[in-house]
């Protein structure tokens, strides 16, 4: 299990869609989830009031369940999601493990509708949850009797199988980690040690007895070498009959399914994490070699210098409108002309630049000669 | 401050104090150019004999002289896995950026994690003494980082592995 909601938040986007009837045409809605999961959704106008939702997932353990059709004890859990929404149609569609036929014109109304469209939505994780519930609670009796404690294995994820083993006082689920690189090796093998220790601690007297170790467990002998071939070695939860009793079976079906994504997730948060912190350390680094210039100093001296700065800032504001007042009078005095009697006269004549004639331009002199001939 | 990485790193300061007079000098081989004679070791005239501080066989730190440049080379503790990949994480970071430090190189010199290389152009930007108070602190932080991210990691690992536990109760 990829996601820690129990609802595909995918499908619930589209039943919503489909619910509030946005667009009056026909839809065909393909989705595939996680890899192995797929989703079918069909809506006709012809038929505004169902939808058809059709469910493609992975058996959980092929040597448990015989035939590839879900059980009875799924189908009533994928029933109980909303008796009067959810119908499973018989046969269910060709290439899929279960139809269901949803009709809108039932559902309940305001916050109730979405409640129940989330619930439709999580309908694979009924079905992968209610396969391991049955398994838990229906594992061969005989076996345990006679001592054969044979190891279930269960993929949802080729890359992710686990097993399950069932004891007399107590049901192993053994993870054999892998990861892709030594960093995240590193990391998990921290987390699982921690693990190890908060388990065995008396906060966590009530949680399931963990174990992680490098080697396999002895219960998993016999077992396919390229299923026991580990970087990250083996976590085991031993689960005891508190932790399956009414509704903690659901919670701890939940988080044995979702193991895989929870260690994957702490991983590539802490990764995370520890870029933030270097990226921080980076900062404070290269600020202390910034200070190692000569400019500095002269810097600092010529913020000093500023003192009239500190002084402006301390005026109330009256102060600074009397200031500003009487600057504009000496600007205005500055400007104005000084009267002088026959200034004017003076400056004209002996002030003033005499006009002389261009080299390039010349003057027409035939109308001037005119002039003095008459 | 631990007493004896207190004696280290003032080892190291005094050393460099020691070391870093640096001066102009223009290549022997090449003319017209300036190179820095640590890296290339052309001439043998031209170097000082090199000292390598230990701290323990973890931990130390090799500074190379030559007439107009000084490398310094350090090796960090790294005492389990995790302190190992953080610090190969942590200094790979700070190489990768190494034009925001001027003064870092970009690869190491073989057997240690991090090398400085400071030319006499370096010392003509740079005040010498806070040169110096840049490496010793760069020391200081890295060891104080990996052991604070170290830390960190673990108490990480150990909230998450309780909010896990708990779902079960």
């Amino acid at each position: 299990m990829a996601c820690f909601e129990h609802a595909s938040p995918a499908l619930k986007e589209i039943l919503l869609r489909l619910y509030r009837g946005e667009r009056a045409i026909d839809t065909d809605h393909h989705l595939h989830e996680f890899g192995s999961v797929e989703y079918y959704i069909q809506s006709l106008v012809s038929d505004p009031d169902h939808t058809y939702l059709s469910i493609s997932t992975p058996i959980l353990s092929q040597a448990f369940l015989i035939s590839t059709r879900l059980s009875r004890y799924t189908i009533e859990k994928v029933k109980a999601i909303s008796a009067e929404v959810v119908e499973i149609v018989e046969p269910p569609k060709e290439g899929y493990q279960l139809t269901l036929q949803l009709n809108f014109a039932r559902m309940p109304r305001g916050k109730e509708s979405i409640k129940t469209i989330t619930d439709i939505a999580a309908v694979q994780g009924v079905i992968l949850s209610s396969q391991l519930e049955e398994m838990l609670m229906n594992v061969n009796s005989q076996d345990v009797a006679q001592g054969m404690y044979k190891p279930i294995k269960l993929v949802y994820h080729p890359r992710e199988p686990f097993y399950i083993i069932k004891q007399p006082q107590k049901i192993t689920a053994v993870f054999p980690m892998r990861f892709k690189e030594k960093t995240d090796v590193i990391i998990a093998t921290t987390f699982f040690q921690e693990l190890m220790d908060v388990a065995n601690s008396k906060a966590c007297a009530k949680a399931p007895h963990c174990i992680w170790s490098p080697i396999p467990p002895p219960e998993l002998r016999g077992e396919a070498i390229e299923d026991l071939s580990t970087n990250g070695g083996f976590v085991s939860f031993d689960i005891t009959s508190r932790h399956i009793e009414g509704k903690r079976l659901d919670k701890t079906v939940w988080n044995l399914l979702n193991f895989y994504a929870f260690v994957k997730n702490h991983v590539k948060s802490t990764r995370g994490f520890i870029q933030r912190r270097m990226r921080t350390c980076l900062k404070s680094l290269v600020e202390v070699l910034q200070k190692t210039g000569f400019q500095d100093d002269q810097q600092i001296k010529e913020v000093k210098g500023y003192k009239r700065m500190k002084k402006l800032v301390n005026f109330t504001k009256f102060m600074i409108l009397s200031y500003r007042s009487d600057f504009t009078s000496k600007l205005k005095r500055i400007r104005s002309r000084l009267k002088i009697h026959g200034f004017n006269r003076f400056r004209r004549k002996w002030l003033t630049f005499p006009n002389f004639s261009s080299k390039t331009k010349y003057r027409k002199l035939e109308k001037d000669i005119s002039l003095q001939h008459n | 401050m631990a007493n004896s990485l207190r004696l280290y790193l003032t080892c190291i300061r005094n050393t460099l104090e020691a070391a870093m007079c640096l001066q102009n000098f223009p290549c022997q081989e090449v003319e017209r150019h300036n190179k820095p004679e640590v890296e290339l070791k052309t001439s043998p005239e031209l170097l000082l004999n090199p000292v390598t501080i230990c701290r323990n066989e973890a931990e130390k730190c090799l500074i190379e002289t030559s007439i107009n440049s000084l490398r310094i080379s350090l090796k960090v503790k790294q005492s389990d896995e995790l302190e190992n990949i953080l610090t190969k994480k942590f200094l790979r970071f700070l190489s990768m950026r190494a034009e925001a430090f001027q003064v870092l190189r970009r690869k190491p010199v073989q057997g240690y994690d991090i090398s400085f290389l400071i030319t006499n152009y370096h010392c003509e930007d740079m005040q010498k003494q806070k040169l110096i108070d840049f490496i010793v602190q760069f020391m200081e932080d890295i060891d104080k980082e990996i052991s604070e991210l170290k830390l960190s990691v673990n108490t990480r690992g150990r909230l998450v592995a309780t909010e896990f536990l708990k779902q079960f109760i």
